[in-house]
């Protein structure tokens, strides 16, 4: 018995020498941010996290990071009702389940809570602002000003959805129609093709398009499985810069094919940012500087950012090129 | 060592609690608030479905079988019930007793399948575990969701009765039930003699199937409570509801000192497992002033209980045989003292 206690202690001292107090928590007058993503391995969300830990650096705040790690759906929302038990000031949240996680947000304003979200919102009465990473019209505007410029602004070119009852992926579309009728009369809009979410069936989808349209110039993709997708198509048809290939989605996916010149490039925002400007945002909520009805507020590093109505603006996407996609890991 | 502190020693419940004890002082140490009105409110109303389906559990594996389904069972009868409240505009009480029923039958169908036609309860479950989640998707096409609850419905999740949460009273009545059922009754003690000895029980005059089909039909209906309550909870209905909720259960009811060969058990041992599990989870998401690896124990919360909580099972589990290994090693050693093999003197 002493032998097994023994080898028990031994097991425990890396995991206490490993803990340690540390030294930012206590103070009653320090502002405590709950930071809820989605899901925490989410490459994703750990790049949101790094951006709102400095964010939380730069005000002296507490951040309180968590998130669920399966797909279980109650887990936001115990995350969420502890945190107001832990009594934190303001609650920052990324809803994986919107009906489901505004009735614990609507709980935290009870109890004098405040609540903004970012990246995927709640129902307009749980929270008091939406940090919108991308308007439809910013993520339209960009995707086309970009093959645009490939493409000398004319020509034809084709778009890859991920199904043609997509919400998000046709109000991306209109907003690129709406772009191309006021700015780029020359170029033609030939085809619209779903790849159902899938790589493989936007390859497919690209492969048919590139011999339907011989004089094809450009594939904006807005589903992120069907940039890789199109860009593989186009390789294995020959036709690598030929073809000009744009699409929504995340640097790492297409690292490969940019660095290729496959893909002239990919449209996101900047995610570290998201992060930052999401605590910027709690923070001010919560010292009451920034008030329902602003129309801009101050948000540190990143400068004065635009508020239309209750959602924040983080500003025009990003687009990452052969140039600078080295700089990001997620 | 008297004797008797030693016997009760011996007793898996007392030991159990010591643990709770431990934590309970830990954490209140540890973390932020832990013992604070609103945060023990947390604790059960956060784990009271994993509760009731730990107790639906305890009958089933006293007869030496398992259920694996329950789990999935929780996000069939949730999204029924937010299909029936929704689009049939039923009333939140009457669908709550059509998905009681729903899991009544989908326990109905394991008991048909092990106690009719003697299958094997791990294989039997382990198909209804992917069908019932199956069937729950397909119901929703993956991605559809029911909410707009009534308040007066989302309060029974959300709200106090008499100083603790409003699913509590629901948690104890059942609590009470089960252990009525279980050491009470004489339904209650064939369980064990089922898992005992099969065989024997039938010999005995036991209705042998018909008792352990009971004890799987309640498992089943328990499963559609507890999914009422869950979606009373988040105000939202979707198919992956109570998603791995059935090993939390399984875990709760063995750590709770009962056998999983069946046999032997108690639902005071159940409970007590399923506290050390709820305020594990809870506890180490409090501790937010200290760190391990470089990040504040809050923030891996979730991971450190997966870890922990498996190594209390693992320890729970080994207890027994080391201790009867050492009383066994004394003894011995105790006679070879009283008797020794070579005389003393030539």
């Amino acid at each position: 018995m002493n032998r097994i206690l023994c080898t028990l202690a031994l097991c425990a001292v890396p995991f206490i020498s490993a803990c340690k107090k540390s030294g930012e928590a206590g103070g009653d007058d320090q502002l405590t941010i709950g930071f809820l993503p989605k899901s925490k391995g989410n490459q994703y969300f750990v790049t949101c996290e790094k951006g709102a830990r400095a964010a939380a650096k730069d005000l002296g705040a507490e951040l309180l990071f968590d998130g669920p790690t399966n797909s279980d759906p109650a887990k936001q929302n115990e995350i969420v009702e502890n945190w107001i038990s832990l009594g934190v000031d303001v609650i920052a949240a990324a809803c994986e389940n919107k009906d489901g996680l505004s009735t614990a947000l609507r709980k935290a304003q009870d109890a004098g809570i405040k609540v903004i979200t970012y990246d995927a919102d709640a129902q307009p009465d749980a929270r008091s602002f939406f940090v919108n990473q991308a308007t439809e019209k910013g993520i339209g505007d960009a995707l086309l000003d970009n093959a645009a410029s490939l493409i000398g602004n004319e020509g034809e070119f084709a778009i890859i959805t991920a199904n043609l009852t997509a919400a998000n992926q046709n109000a991306w579309i209109d907003a690129i129609k709406a772009r191309q009728a006021e700015k780029y009369p020359d170029l033609k809009l030939v085809d619209i093709k779903p790849c159902d979410d899938l790589k493989d069936k936007a390859q497919q989808e690209t492969t048919n398009l590139l011999s339907a349209h011989p004089n094809l110039k450009a594939v904006i993709s807005v589903c992120s499985p069907g940039v890789p997708g199109a860009a593989e198509a186009v390789k294995q048809a020959g036709k690598t810069g030929e073809v000009k290939v744009v699409g929504l989605g995340l640097p790492s996916e297409n690292k490969a094919y940019v660095k290729e010149g496959v893909t002239q490039a990919v449209i996101l925002w900047k995610v570290e940012d998201l992060g930052y400007l999401t605590i910027q945002a709690a923070a001010a909520l919560a010292k009451g500087e920034l008030k329902p009805g602003a129309t801009e507020f101050d948000a540190g590093k990143l400068g004065t950012m635009k508020i239309e109505g209750d959602n924040i603006l983080l500003g025009t996407p990003f687009a990452f090129t052969k140039e600078n996609i080295d700089q990001f890991d997620f | 060592m008297t004797k008797s502190i030693k016997s009760l020693l011996a007793r898996h419940e007392v030991v159990l609690l010591g643990v709770i004890v431990v934590e309970v002082i830990l954490f209140q140490m540890l973390g932020r608030r832990f013992l604070d009105g609103s945060n023990v409110s947390n604790i059960f109303r956060h784990s009271v479905e994993i509760g009731l389906l730990a107790l639906a559990m305890t009958p089933v594996i006293l007869t030496g079988g398992i259920d694996l389904s329950v789990g999935s069972m929780m996000g069939l009868c949730a999204v029924s019930f937010g299909m029936l409240v929704n689009d049939a505009s039923m009333s939140p009480l009457a669908a709550g007793v059509v998905a009681v029923g729903i899991g009544t039958l989908g326990g109905g169908l394991n008991a048909l399948l092990i106690a009719r036609l003697k299958l094997p309860p791990l294989i039997v479950t382990l198909g209804t575990f992917s069908l019932f989640r199956g069937l729950a998707e397909a119901l929703t096409k993956g991605s559809e969701s029911y909410s707009g609850f009534p308040a007066s419905f989302l309060a029974l999740g959300n709200s106090d009765l008499a100083g603790i949460p409003a699913q509590m009273w629901i948690f104890l009545l059942v609590a009470l039930g089960i252990w009525l059922l279980v050491h009470r009754t004489t339904l209650g003690r064939s369980f064990r003699a089922i898992g005992y000895s099969p065989e024997g029980s039938r010999y005995a005059g036991i209705p042998v199937e018909r008792n352990l089909s009971l004890a799987y039909i309640l498992a089943g209906a328990i499963s559609g409570l507890a999914a009422v309550i869950l979606v009373s909870r988040l105000g939202e209905a979707r198919a992956n509801a109570g998603i791995g909720y059935e090993l939390l259960a399984i875990t709760a009811v063995v750590l709770g000192g009962t056998s999983i060969f069946g046999g032997s058990g108690t639902v005071a041992g159940t409970l007590l497992g399923y506290l050390a599990i709820a305020i594990l989870n809870n506890g180490l998401s409090r501790i937010t002033a200290y760190q391990l690896f470089d990040q504040p124990i809050a923030s891996i919360a979730r991971e450190l209980s997966g870890v922990l909580t498996g190594v209390l099972l693992l320890l729970a589990l080994a207890v027994t045989p080391i201790a009867k290994n050492l009383a066994s090693r004394r003894s011995r050693r105790q006679i070879s003292q009283d008797h020794p093999l070579k005389p003393e003197t030539p």
